[in-house]
């Protein structure tokens, strides 16, 4: 359950790499500007170390790229490896498109049953529980697709997939960021 | 008196809450007429002075304003109207000539018509379609004007069974020839017209019910009349053109819809597994204890699948067992990777653990980030200072050792246990991280290898997180942010 080290010492990389980039480019920012290009660097190198495999670093990456003033931090995070973030910008459209005609379909489907289900009579209690139970699993469901990036599109199993994919991501960054800012908190004492 | 008074306090409720359930009124209906009508009509009158209705209500009896109103009120829906148009129908036909003249153009509250019955002319269920009617008293007048209801307010086709009229607005000539069937109708009685308009109205009406029984007393009539009636209505937007056969072929279509839906299914699901489901159907055997899900073979780009004992063999849940079977596979994935979700069962309880964990996990990071922001004002990563000796007390498991960056590198692997496999995870970053500044200096082999050398157990370990790093560090060209250089002595080994 711990992480490779592999992945910290690559996240680590990235996002040390990410940073000085971005330092180099402006001086004097904000502690909200900070903070935020922290995140992001910190999160595109979390998502970069996935290579374009999962879907949601894809998502995580397209959605960055996707914001002017985030575009260019961006491109500079990943400047040189610009094949894998252009790869997989456009194979994270492609998917995307076919994953929203999927959800167009699954609505329509969802509609149809729902209107079916009307006209059947009314269930014994064993049903009705269930139906509640879907119902919660359904609208849980609706929230972890908010959570994890670009999981609108996916179906039940991907969800599941990334999400685990996503959790251990989350963890070596939690953990490397803890112990980058636990040192930096020590070496900035007197 | 008093269930008079509560019925139709029932249905006036009914009238103005909602559209659907008009088989109460006729249910009510139908017990009225058991009952001495005369006392209750004018009981009804009373409640039924509706004031929202602003048609001329000029008429003496209130039986008659307490019917129209009725009528009236749901008159933007056009739904129960066919239901207050059978009802009135009884209602009237029991009470004979009770009201008189005086009813003016009551019924259509939108029309403002001249008190003449004009029973060719019939509105268009656009509205609820309530002909005008003249004033005479009457038995005829009042069958006349309930069946004008009906076909107006329903769907205008409201036929004998033996007129097959699939086009449910505006048939003038079906309305014709009800008008012209109802004056023969005048001379009857009061008990057979009723019967008699009441199956017409709901012999159509039973197509989608599928009730064929037109024997029946009226009670059952007016219900299950009624249930067609809307749910007829609520056919009709869906854009089907739905004929009013007799009761006989209604059932037909009704089962034929259903099938119609299965096959539905079926085809939609017969895509993900259908070959799964030919797979079931070739085995024939529905007493696998086992499922075997193979995986895919090379000719063939499908999944096996094989039904369960006693299962069902459908296509349908035939993938839907596999989706689910795939989806709690991977529940109890996440069941290992996040805390506390051992204990729990079910997909609900597990996913709002996860749904949290997520959460946290998340918030930690833009804290972590925050902090990182409010600690360095300069946002370089500083690295000689990440390397001073707090770094070493952040780290906690390990001997310091590891950060000397000289000749005193010998010093530290030995106390340096190979077996604390996570603190080696907690070193690398630190190690990169010295690896970093170690190349701003230029120390890197001699240390890397007085590392490697000086700690041969972990050296197998080491050596290629090391080399991996060393070689990061060479193929990087970055501009280097390390202000100024280590001076070795710095770095001190704490143990």
């Amino acid at each position: 359950m711990c992480p490779h080290s592999s992945l910290k010492q690559e996240f680590l990389k990235k996002w040390i790499m990410g940073l000085q980039r971005c330092s180099f480019s402006k001086k004097n920012m904000s502690i909200l500007e900070r903070k935020k290009t922290i995140k992001l660097s910190a999160d595109i190198a979390m998502a970069s170390a996935r290579n374009g495999t999962t879907r949601w670093s894809r998502a995580l990456i397209s959605n960055a790229s996707k914001d002017g003033s985030d575009n260019r931090l961006v491109q500079q995070i990943l400047g040189p490896e610009s094949n894998t973030p252009v790869a997989a910008i456009t194979n994270k459209a492609r998917t995307r498109r076919a994953l929203v005609c999927k959800k167009i379909v699954k609505r329509s489907r969802r509609q149809i049953r729902r209107r079916r289900r009307k006209c059947v009579a009314a269930a014994p209690v064993k049903a009705v529980t269930s139906s509640i139970a879907k119902h919660l699993v359904r609208k849980r469901t609706q929230v972890l697709k908010t959570l994890i990036p670009g999981g609108e599109f996916m179906d039940e199993i991907c969800l599941i997939e990334e999400t685990l994919d996503y959790i251990t991501s989350l963890r070596v960054q939690v953990d490397v960021m803890r112990s980058v800012a636990s040192a930096s908190v020590r070496a900035s004492e007197p | 008196m008093e269930k008079d008074k509560a019925f139709m306090a029932e249905v006036l409720n009914r009238t103005a809450a909602s559209r659907q359930p008009t088989w109460n009124t006729r249910g009510l209906v139908a017990e009225m007429q058991m009952n001495e009508l005369n006392s209750a009509t004018e009981q009804v009158g009373n409640w039924f002075l509706n004031p929202n209705w602003d048609n001329s209500m000029d008429q003496s009896d209130p039986f008659e304003s307490a019917l129209s109103s009725m009528v009236s009120s749901p008159a933007a829906s056009n739904v129960p109207v066919s239901g207050e148009n059978v009802m009135m129908r009884e209602l009237i036909g029991k009470l004979g000539n009770i009201c008189n003249s005086g009813d003016a153009s009551c019924y259509s509250t939108p029309l403002n018509s001249p008190p003449r019955l004009n029973l060719s002319m019939v509105n268009l269920p656009n509205q609820s379609t309530l002909a005008p009617f003249s004033a005479d008293p009457g038995f005829a007048e009042r069958a006349a004007r309930l069946s004008c209801f009906s076909t107006g307010g329903n769907f205008g086709g409201l036929n004998d069974p033996l007129m097959d009229s699939s086009k449910l607005s505006g048939n003038q000539s079906v309305n014709g020839t009800q008008s012209n069937q109802n004056s023969p109708m005048a001379g009857n009685s009061g008990s057979d017209k009723k019967n008699t308009g009441v199956s017409r109205s709901s012999s159509p009406e039973n197509a989608e019910s599928g009730v064929s029984k037109e024997e029946s007393s009226v009670s059952q009539q007016i219900p299950s009349g009624n249930d067609a009636g809307t749910r007829k209505r609520k056919s009709i937007p869906r854009g089907k053109a739905k004929e009013i056969p007799s009761p006989a072929a209604a059932d037909d279509k009704v089962a034929s819809e259903n099938g119609e839906s299965n096959s539905k299914r079926s085809k939609r699901d017969g895509a993900p597994a259908g070959n799964g489901n030919a797979k079931a159907a070739n085995d024939g055997d529905e007493k696998q204890s086992k499922e075997n899900s193979k995986p895919p073979e090379p000719p063939k780009d499908y999944i096996h699948v094989r039904a369960r004992r006693g299962q069902a063999t459908d296509s349908h849940s035939l993938a839907e067992r596999v989706r689910r079977e795939k989806i709690s596979e991977r529940m109890k994935f996440l069941q290992d990777l996040v805390p506390g979700c051992n204990k729990v069962i079910g997909k609900a309880v597990m996913l709002d653990e996860i749904i949290n964990y997520v959460q946290s996990l998340q918030r930690q990071v833009e804290f972590l980030s925050m902090k990182l922001a409010t600690v360095n004002p300069r946002m370089d990563v500083n690295m000689e200072a990440l390397l001073s000796k707090d770094m070493f007390q952040s780290r906690g498991l390990l001997p310091q050792g590891i950060y000397s960056m000289d000749s005193s590198a010998q010093a530290f692997p030995f106390g340096y246990q190979p077996q604390q496999g996570l603190p080696l995870n907690n070193v690398i970053p630190n190690i990169t991280e010295s690896q970093f500044s170690m190349k701003t200096q230029g120390f890197q082999l001699p240390s890397i290898n007085g590392f490697t050398d000086a700690n041969p157990q972990v050296g197998s370990v080491w050596e290629d997180d090391l080399q991996s790093i060393v070689q990061m560090g060479f193929s990087q060209n970055q501009p280097q942010s390390y202000q100024g250089s280590i001076a070795t002595g710095q770095v001190k080994i704490e143990l």
